[in-house]
C-alpha cells in the first residue's frame, strides 16, 4: 500500500509547460526525495500535492481517495519560500498556525514550548517574529511545519539557505520523524542530502520524471555500470569493446562504463582473455549526483 | 465557507485590528481628520490673505460720504489684517486725474484701490472700482453691505417710507422646510438632519478608503512575506479571503458603532436635548440600516481591495491598480454630497438603485427623505446580489494572484485569470 500516488500531474503556465504528466508512489514509512534542479517543476507538483494548485490533469490518491481537505489537515508544509506574520509573537503564530489545522488548546501550547525549548527559543516565545534572526525564523517555521504531529511532512527545498547548524537540526527532525512512522516527502537539489536522507526518490527535469524508484535499487543498478579496474598491461583496447560506453584514464586506476550491468562480468572475462593482469576490479558505488548528471545531460553540470 | 478555519483566520484578524492600538488611534484619528479637512476647507474658502487694504473711498456727495463712514464703522474687526479707509470729496470730472495721481501707488500696492460713489449710484447702485486686483471678492463683499444699506436707505428717505416698511424691503425671503412623510406626521425640518448626512456620506467615504487601504496592505504583505503558501497549506484561498474580509469588516462595523454612538444615545435617551433647528427626524432603525448598509460595503469594497492587492506584490504597483476603486467610491461620495440641496434629484435617485453607489448614497437619502420600504428593499437586494458577484469574481483572481510574485501582471493577464483552472 502507498501512502500517496501521484498519477499524470500536469500543469502549464500560459506556454510553459511546468509538470508534464508526473507520477510517482510514496511508500508507506518513507522518507521520499523529489529531485531535479532549480526550474524543474518540483515546487509546482508539491503545490499541486498540497492543492494549492489545481493540476490541469491528473490526481493526487491519499491511501485510495483523491486528496482534498483531509489532506490539508494531516499534511505539515514547509514552502520553499519561507515567511510569516511579522508582526506576530511566536508563539502566537505558532499557536495559530496549528489551529489552522484544527489542533488547540492546552496540550499543543505544551508542546510549542517544549519545541521552542529544544531549539533553544524558549525565551524569545514573546518576542515578535520581525526581532528574530533569519536563521531563527526559520526555526519557528520548522516549529510550525511539525507542531499538530502530522502524519505526512511535506518540505520545498528544506536546505536552501540553511547553516550546518540548523541543518542538522531539520535533519534530525526528519529522521525522527521516520522513527514515528510519518511519510516525509522533500525537494532538493542538492543531491547529496537527498541521497543520505531518503530511500526512496523521483527525479525530474524539465517537468518529467525520468528517474524513479528505491534508493537502493537505483544506485545497484546504475553502480554495476561503471567499473574501476587496476591493471598491468595494454588496455586501451577496451575503447573498441562494442559493449564499453566509456573509457576514462585516470592514472593509476581506469574507469569503464559498459552499456549494461549484466556486461561487468564480459569486461572481466575479456580482460583475462587478453593476458591482462588485473589488480583491482571493482564494480563501484555511483552518486546520486553522477546518476543525475547522466540522465540529465551535461547541462546538468550545474547541479551539486 | 464559514468552517473553524475561517473562523481561526477571522480571529487573527480581530486580534490584529480590533484589538490593537492602531484600532484605537485609528478611531479617534478618523473623526478629528476628518473635522480638520472640513475645517481646513471653510479655511481655506474664507481665506482673504492677512496683508491690510486701505481703500479710498471717493464721492461726489459729502452726504453718501458722511453715511458710508458711519456704516463702515460698524464693520467688525477680525484678525485677517485691517482695513483703513480714506474718504475724499471727488467729482466725477476729476476722477481720471485723481486716478493718475495715485496710480504710482496703487501698483505699489501702497493703496488698494478706489472706490467711487458717484451721484448716479443713488439711482442705479452702480459703483466703481478702481484696482490692481479688481476681483478681490473677499475685500468688496465686505463693503458691500454697508453700502448697499447707505444708497437704500438714501433712495428711501425722502419718500416717507417707516423703517419697517425699509426693514422689510430689504429682509430675504426666508424658506422654512416642513417635511412631509408617511406618517401623516408633518414637522418643521431642521438642519439636524442635513449635517447628519453629510456626517454619514463622510464617515462612509473616509472609513471606506481607509479600510480598504488597510486590506490591501495586508494581502499585499501576505503575499510578499510568504505566508500565504504556508496559509494556503492549511486553508483554501476562498476561507482565507472570506476569513480575511470578514474579519476586516467586523472590525471595520464596531469602529462605525463606536463613531455613531453618540447619535445612538442621543436618539434613544432624552439625556440630551438639541437646539430646535438642529433637531434630528431620524429613529433607531435608520442607524441600524446604515450600520447594516456599512457592513455589506465593507464586504464588497473589501473583496475588490484585497483583490487588488492580491495582484500586485507591493504596494507602489498595487497604486496603478487602485484608482478603479476609488472611482467606484469616490463618485457616489460626490453625487451624495450633491445631494444635500435637493436629495430627490434624478442622479441620486438613479445612484440608490445602482450596485456600489447605492452603499454610499442610500444612507444619506434616507437621512434626508422618506424613502418608500420597496425602494430600500430593492436596494439592499441589489446590493447583496453585488456583493456576492464581486465575492465570487474576487475569489477567482485572488487565488491566482496571490501565488503569483515578480513581474507586474498585465490587465489582459489578469482577465485571463478567470478562466485559470487553478
Amino acid at each position: 500500500m502507498y501512502a500517496l500516488e501521484v498519477n499524470n500531474l500536469s500543469k502549464s503556465f500560459n506556454s510553459l509547460k511546468a509538470v508534464d504528466n508526473v507520477s510517482f508512489t510514496v511508500p508507506e514509512g518513507s522518507v521520499f526525495g523529489l529531485i531535479g534542479r532549480n526550474g524543474a517543476g518540483k515546487t509546482t507538483t508539491i503545490r499541486m500535492m498540497m492543492n494549492i494548485y489545481m493540476p490541469d490533469a491528473g490526481e493526487v490518491i491519499l491511501r485510495g481517495t483523491k486528496i482534498g481537505q483531509e489532506f490539508k489537515d494531516k499534511v505539515g508544509y514547509l514552502p520553499e519560500e519561507r515567511g510569516l506574520y511579522k508582526k506576530m509573537k511566536v508563539m502566537d503564530t505558532l499557536l495559530f498556525l496549528a489551529e489552522l489545522k484544527s489542533k488547540k488548546g492546552r496540550g499543543i501550547e505544551k508542546k510549542a514550548l517544549d519545541y521552542l525549548k529544544r531549539f533553544e527559543l524558549l525565551d524569545r516565545k514573546n518576542s515578535k517574529l520581525e526581532d528574530l534572526s533569519k536563521g531563527n525564523q526559520q526555526k519557528i517555521q520548522f516549529i510550525a511545519s511539525v507542531l499538530h504531529d502530522p502524519e505526512f511532512l511535506i518540505f520545498d527545498e528544506p536546505f536552501s539557505g540553511l547553516d550546518p547548524i540548523n541543518t542538522d537540526l531539520l535533519k534530525d527532525i526528519i529522521l525522527e520523524k521516520k522513527e514515528e512512522g510519518k511519510v516525509i516527502i522533500f525537494s532538493t537539489h542538492l543531491m547529496d542530502f537527498a541521497e543520505k536522507l531518503s530511500d526512496h526518490i523521483a527525479m525530474i527535469d524539465h517537468g518529467k520524471i525520468i528517474l524513479k524508484g528505491s534508493l537502493n535499487e537505483i544506485k545497484s543498478q546504475y553502480a554495476q555500470r561503471n567499473i574501476t579496474i587496476e591493471v598491468e598491461g595494454d588496455s586501451s583496447f577496451l575503447e573498441k569493446v562494442d559493449f564499453v560506453e566509456k573509457v576514462e584514464n585516470f592514472g593509476n586506476s581506469i574507469g569503464v562504463r559498459v552499456k549494461e550491468s549484466s556486461q561487468s562480468q564480459d569486461l572481466l572475462k575479456l580482460l583475462v582473455q587478453n593476458n591482462i593482469k588485473v589488480n583491482k576490479f571493482a564494480a563501484n558505488e555511483i552518486s546520486l549526483h553522477e546518476i543525475f548528471v547522466t540522465l540529465a545531460g551535461k547541462d546538468a553540470n550545474n547541479v551539486k | 465557507m464559514l468552517n473553524k478555519r475561517t473562523i481561526t483566520i477571522i480571529k487573527r484578524e480581530l486580534k490584529v485590528r480590533l484589538f490593537s492600538r492602531t484600532f484605537i488611534i485609528m478611531t479617534l484619528l478618523i473623526p478629528l481628520f476628518m473635522f480638520g479637512i472640513l475645517g481646513l476647507q471653510t479655511y481655506l474658502l474664507n481665506y482673504s490673505g492677512s496683508e491690510n487694504a486701505l481703500l479710498i473711498i471717493a464721492s461726489e456727495s459729502q452726504r453718501v460720504l458722511d453715511n458710508v463712514q458711519a456704516e463702515l464703522k460698524l464693520i467688525p474687526k477680525n484678525h485677517e489684517g485691517e482695513l483703513k479707509f480714506m474718504f475724499e470729496k471727488l467729482e466725477k470730472s476729476k476722477l481720471e486725474e485723481r486716478l493718475s495721481n495715485i496710480r504710482l501707488q496703487i501698483l505699489e500696492e501702497k493703496i488698494t484701490g478706489l472706490v467711487f460713489i458717484p451721484d448716479q449710484a443713488l439711482k442705479n447702485k452702480k459703483i466703481e472700482y478702481f484696482s490692481k486686483n479688481p476681483n478681490n471678492n473677499l475685500l468688496l463683499n465686505k463693503l458691500k453691505p454697508s453700502i448697499n444699506k447707505v444708497l437704500t436707505d438714501m433712495y428711501f428717505v425722502g419718500r416717507r417710507l417707516s423703517t419697517e416698511e425699509l426693514e422689510f424691503a430689504k429682509n430675504n425671503v426666508d424658506f422654512n422646510g416642513y417635511r412631509i412623510s408617511a406618517d401623516k406626521k408633518i414637522e418643521e425640518e431642521g438642519i439636524g438632519n442635513t449635517v447628519l448626512s453629510f456626517l454619514f456620506t463622510f464617515l462612509l467615504y473616509m472609513s471606506l478608503l481607509f479600510i480598504g487601504q488597510m486590506t490591501m496592505t495586508s494581502v499585499i504583505e501576505e503575499k510578499s512575506n510568504k505566508i500565504v503558501e504556508v496559509l494556503l497549506s492549511s486553508v483554501s484561498s476562498k476561507e482565507l479571503m472570506a476569513g480575511k474580509i470578514i474579519g476586516t469588516s467586523i472590525t471595520g462595523l464596531a469602529q462605525m458603532a463606536i463613531w455613531i454612538s453618540p447619535l445612538i444615545i442621543l436618539l434613544s435617551t432624552t439625556w440630551f436635548v438639541l437646539p430646535p433647528e438642529f433637531t434630528l427626524k431620524l429613529s433607531v432603525w435608520h442607524l441600524v440600516f446604515f450600520l447594516y448598509n456599512y457592513f455589506i460595503a465593507l464586504i464588497t469594497f473589501l473583496g475588490l481591495f484585497a483583490t487588488v492587492g492580491s495582484i500586485f506584490d507591493n504596494p507602489q504597483d498595487a497604486q496603478s491598480g487602485i484608482w478603479p476603486i476609488m472611482m467606484l467610491i469616490i463618485i457616489p461620495f460626490f453625487i451624495s454630497i450633491g445631494m444635500q440641496t435637493n436629495p430627490e434629484n434624478q442622479i441620486a435617485r438613479i445612484a440608490s438603485f445602482v450596485p456600489f453607489a447605492s452603499l454610499i448614497v442610500m444612507p444619506a437619502r434616507i437621512t434626508l427623505v422618506d424613502i418608500p420600504l420597496i425602494q430600500l428593499i430593492i436596494s439592499m437586494l441589489i446590493n447583496i446580489a453585488a456583493m456576492i458577484l464581486i465575492f465570487i469574481l474576487a475569489g477567482k483572481i485572488y487565488r491566482v494572484g496571490i501565488l503569483i510574485t515578480g513581474k507586474k501582471p498585465k490587465w489582459s493577464e489578469v482577465v485571463k485569470w478567470f478562466k485559470y483552472n487553478y
